[in-house]
């Protein structure tokens, strides 16, 4: 059993590092992905998390209804979203998973590897989507089993890039960064930019896994975190020690805050610190762009993060919220059919419409409707779509979650902890969970 | 044979036709309330209980192992670290925590200006958000920027890292304990400062007892059921320490840097919820449960020496 | 009607001590009352003004109204959570205070065998986290068919060792002349209970109030397991689902907080005239 799903996910991980694919270019009438017509309607109860996201996705359950499936009934309940996995798991250990649900990357495999998930792989073939249509960032970690069949529809994607102040740019005359910058610029830029009178930081790029450090361990060459197939801590790698010691440098020489001053661990507490003008950089998320765009007071800008002396590249995560079927279903068929209408060109209107997070369809109409919701901005939210192109997807897992996205942040940038240790200490309490899935 | 044996019977419920009349009154009147709470808590229990002899992560069919849970606590340093936290916050919350509300209710069971605005402010904690409390508790233990750390800027603490450090952590949690529970204890001692009957007060203002001698002699012995209620329940309380790690830490590091604020009640969720283990979860829960339960007894028992009651059983 | 003209001599006090006394009280209540404040202040901040360092306290450009209006188009169902949360909060403080004053009154007045080990078990039931029995619970209401419904809110919240803890010590406190000249008189327990201990138990009542009702109405995590629609969701729920995957609008979620705070001060405000010495007669022995 174990040999085999070995296999399975090295090619996963293989497909992992396989760059983001962009959408095949299609004739302007043919859609990139097409919905169908259910073959008969019934009922189905679907999941998902937060208001916000309740509305968009009713609208585009309920066109389903109207267009493509007369007569079928969705309960769609909305859960909050910080107890959505505590309550799935009382439904699925109660063996009543609903029909459709809300998925994420870094919960997947524990669910599919104990056969709670329904294959949708002949779904998709039978409809003849190329699920390589999707970048393999958004839907590699959504593969299971010796095929690597895909198990869910992916809905969004997020990623990371640099945000800067470029009033504090000009103020230090520091010319702003470019794609092409590597770390040895940021390091120049970060010193230039720090004023410790002022009590003004350069750079603020360490935090949590995806707004933070892991980025940084990616551009290296390695996955940060755990491998793909969830069995090694990559944390001591030697790559991952030199792209941390790279910060916590940048620290020691005063360029970047204590969490403790910013007063938190999270990708959002690094935000507020740089919205508020204390610092010049941070890396940040593509769903920042909203708060950025309406909130921030000082003219900014966004570029893609730094590349990696070492390798060249810069190399972000990539995390896509996925549509999943619970393999219990009374109605398969009709699952899959929701689930396809979810991810075509039509249903994934209402997500690019609504803003905030960019829709999963590649359809280049969609991702242009999606850039254009912030409005005739000027900002340069292409590095976003250009960071996507060569991403990492989310490996690490619900269990290891709080020691690598806030421990080892508080170790190594709070408490001043030496990463080789720090990176131990993460490892030690990483390894009891790994293989389980 | 069957005759005395009867009688044995009836006589647990008492010696005479009215013991016995009695007792089946008291035994009707907790009947409903002692069944609802069997069954709807009871049997949950119950079956956490067997959970615990189990491997059971959620998705897949349970396996059943025996003590195998139980004997992993004993090894697991993470049990024994989550074990010591919430000892600590216990003896760091319980007794100052009652304390000050017996302080605070007395002061405000007297005459002053603004009496009721006093109460009302006190009750606050109880019902402000714990989203609220979080932001503006962490912005006060935060260094540089925060309450604390400019009040103890001329000792050179300004920058003391109270959330992160795992040597300093239990300080805010236990304030923040204590903080949440105020309102809560004042209450109860309110209630109960009013069933002293005033004639006792009147007597031995009479017979020239000072302030301290009336609280000594008359406030502390007859207000000991209520203190006795206020103590049993602030131990389970303590013990049970789950939102006020979420308020202090979920900023920084959710259960403190390296667990040092992850309590008992913390670490079972974590191993449910987060970890799949719910048969490891469940036997945490079991070991919880005696511990309090042993506390529990103890002060029942103890309750004899320092609790005085106006009244017992007809 | 001035509560203080009614404070017998002896809690009064000189002034310099009762001016000691307030200072007191002012500082700690200052510390009591600043998350409080905080979430006033954030209720009307518009959004824009979020999230700023260091903490700010007071709205520059006050948007009370907007948030109002922006809370109740983000939470459509937002009243309707509100009075799901009246009528959970009604239903099990009423049961309560029948199923707990009555079997306070039985463990504290009546002899009967088990009566001390059946008491320490219904206490024991206190010290189990409620964290611990979520899955075995949501699968007890799930087999009674109840997932979604009223009779899931209310009825398991009726019964409470809590208030039989609380109502019993109150019981135990209350001398027993009245009681035994009133069976004397013929009175049967239960009148004896409706008539003379629970009028003598007024401030315990009070208390008991305050707390379960407190308690009933902040309820999240068991509504939250047994509930999956704004028909019978409370008023946690609600708040809870303003917060997004990768949005906090701290403005609505403080709005919603408040909003559903103030029933529960108003009535403490009300509830609170019987914390006031001398409403107990008793004692007269």
């Amino acid at each position: 059993m174990y040999k085999k799903r070995h296999l399975i996910l090295l090619v996963i991980a293989g497909l992992l590092f396989s760059t983001f694919t962009a959408a095949p270019s299609h004739a302007q009438d043919k859609p990139t992905i097409a919905a169908a017509k259910c073959a008969a309607p019934g009922t189905l109860t679907m999941w998902v998390w937060d208001e916000v996201w309740q509305k968009t996705i009713k609208k585009s359950v309920d066109a389903w209804v109207k267009e493509y499936c007369p007569g079928a009934t969705v309960d769609v309940q909305q859960h909050p979203f910080d107890q959505y996995w505590d309550l799935a798991k009382t439904s699925a250990a109660s063996g009543d998973l609903p029909d459709v649900f809300n998925m994420s990357q870094d919960r997947f495999l524990e669910y599919a590897s104990n056969g709670a998930l329904l294959d949708l792989q002949p779904y998709w073939d039978k409809a003849a989507i190329k699920t390589d249509v999707w970048g393999s960032g958004l839907v590699n970690p959504y593969r299971y089993g010796d095929k690597n069949d895909l198990y869910a529809g992916p809905v969004n994607w997020d990623t990371v890039a640099l945000y800067y102040n470029k009033d504090l740019f000009d103020a230090a005359k520091v010319a702003y960064p470019t794609a092409a910058w590597t770390w040895d610029d940021f390091a120049k830029a970060a010193a230039a930019l720090t004023d410790s009178a002022k009590d003004q930081f350069g750079a603020l790029t360490y935090m949590e896994y995806q707004g933070g450090y892991a980025n940084w361990i990616a551009s290296n060459g390695v996955t940060p975190i755990v491998d793909a197939k969830h069995t090694q801590c990559t944390l001591t790698d030697p790559a991952s020690l030199e792209a941390l010691n790279y910060l916590k440098g940048l620290q020691d020489k005063g360029y970047m805050p204590k969490v403790s001053i910013v007063g938190g661990s999270s990708a959002d507490d690094a935000f507020n610190f740089w919205s508020s003008g204390k610092v010049a950089m941070v890396s940040g998320g593509s769903w920042k762009l909203p708060d950025a765009v309406s909130k921030v007071k000082f003219n900014w800008d966004i570029v893609q993060l730094p590349r990696s002396p070492k390798t060249g590249k810069s190399h972000a995560i990539l995390h896509a919220v996925g549509y999943v079927a619970s393999a219990k279903t009374k109605n398969p068929d009709l699952a899959a059919n929701l689930l396809q209408f979810l991810v075509s060109d039509e249903g994934q209107k209402y997500f690019a419409d609504a803003g905030g997070v960019a829709p999963a369809n590649p359809a280049p109409a969609l991702q242009k409707e999606w850039a254009d919701s912030f409005g005739n901005s000027g900002k340069n939210i292409q590095a976003f779509v250009d960071a996507t192109k060569d991403s990492q997807g989310v490996t690490p897992f619900g269990e290891i979650w709080n020691t690598m996205n806030t421990d080892l942040v508080v170790n190594i940038f709070d408490l001043g902890m030496s990463v080789e240790d720090a990176t131990k200490k993460a490892c030690d309490a990483i390894v009891p969970f790994l293989n389980k899935h | 044979m069957r005759v005395f044996a009867l009688n044995h019977f009836l006589n647990l419920f008492g010696h005479t036709p009215l013991a016995r009349r009695r007792a089946l009154w008291g035994i009707a009147l907790i009947l409903p309330n002692t069944l609802g709470l069997f069954f709807f808590f009871g049997l949950p229990i119950l079956a956490s209980f067997f959970t615990s002899l189990q491997d059971w992560n959620g998705l897949k069919p349970a396996k059943f192992v025996g003590l195998e849970n139980f004997a992993r606590l004993f090894t697991d340093s993470n049990f024994w670290q989550a074990f010591g936290n919430t000892l600590k916050l216990m003896v760091f919350s319980v007794p100052i925590g009652v304390v000050l509300a017996l302080g605070v209710a007395i002061l405000l069971n007297q005459r002053l200006p603004g009496r009721n605005i006093f109460r009302t402010l006190y009750f606050l904690p109880v019902v402000t958000s714990t989203v609220a409390a979080s932001v503006v508790w962490t912005w006060i233990f935060q260094p540089r920027y925060g309450l604390i750390g400019n009040l103890l800027a001329p000792l050179g603490l300004r920058d003391l890292q109270w959330l992160t450090r795992p040597d300093l952590i239990l300080i805010p949690v236990a304030v923040v304990t204590i903080w949440q529970r105020l309102g809560f204890d004042m209450v109860l001692f309110l209630a109960g400062l009013q069933t002293i009957p005033r004639i006792l007060y009147e007597a031995a203002i009479i017979d020239g007892a000072t302030r301290w001698q009336r609280f000594r002699s008359i406030t502390l012995p007859l207000l000991s059921p209520t203190t006795f209620l206020v103590f049993v329940l602030s131990i389970i309380n303590a013990f049970q320490i789950f939102d006020q790690v979420y308020v202090m830490t979920s900023r920084t590091t959710l259960g403190g840097a390296g667990g040092s604020a992850t309590t008992l009640a913390y670490l079972l969720y974590k191993s449910g919820f987060t970890n799949s283990e719910f048969g490891y979860a469940s036997a945490i829960a079991l070991v919880l449960f005696f511990v309090i339960l042993g506390f529990t007894v103890f002060q029942l028992r103890l309750q004899r020496r320092w609790v005085y009651y106006e009244s017992r059983e007809s | 009607m001035q509560p203080d003209e009614q404070l017998p001599r002896y809690l009064d006090s000189g002034r310099l001590v009762r001016l000691l006394t307030f200072v007191i009280l002012a500082v700690g209540a200052a510390a009591m009352v600043l998350p409080f404040v905080w979430m006033v202040s954030t209720a009307c901040k518009p959004s824009a003004e979020l999230n700023r360092l260091p903490i700010h306290w007071l709205p520059e450009q006050a948007a009370c109204l907007e948030n109002l209006q922006q809370l109740y188009q983000t939470s459509e169902e937002f009243n309707h959570y509100l009075v799901n949360s009246v009528v959970l909060t009604v239903g099990r403080t009423l049961g309560q205070l029948l199923t707990c004053s009555l079997a306070a009154y039985g463990f504290a007045r009546f002899r009967f065998p088990g009566r001390n080990l059946l008491f320490t078990l219904c206490i024991g039931l206190l010290l189990v986290p409620f964290q611990a029995i979520v899955l075995p619970e949501y699968l007890l209401i799930r087999q009674l068919g109840w997932r979604n419904t009223f009779a899931a809110l209310i009825v398991p919240g009726t019964f409470s060792a809590f208030a039989l803890f609380l109502l019993r010590q109150a019981f135990l406190q209350i001398p027993l002349d009245l009681e035994e000249a009133a069976q004397l008189d013929g009175a049967n327990p239960l009148q004896v209970l409706a008539y003379i201990t629970l009028p003598l138990s007024v401030p315990a009542l009070a208390a008991f109030a305050v707390i379960t009702i407190q308690a009933a109405w902040n309820d999240f995590l068991y509504p939250l397991i047994v509930t999956t629609s704004a028909a019978t969701r409370p008023v946690t729920i609600g708040i809870a689902l303003l917060q997004g995957e990768r949005n906090t609008p701290f403005n609505l979620i403080m709005m919603g907080s408040l909003l559903a705070t103030l029933p529960i001060l108003i009535l403490f405000v009300l509830l609170q005239r019987y914390f006031i010495a001398g409403v107990t007669t008793t004692g007269l022995k």
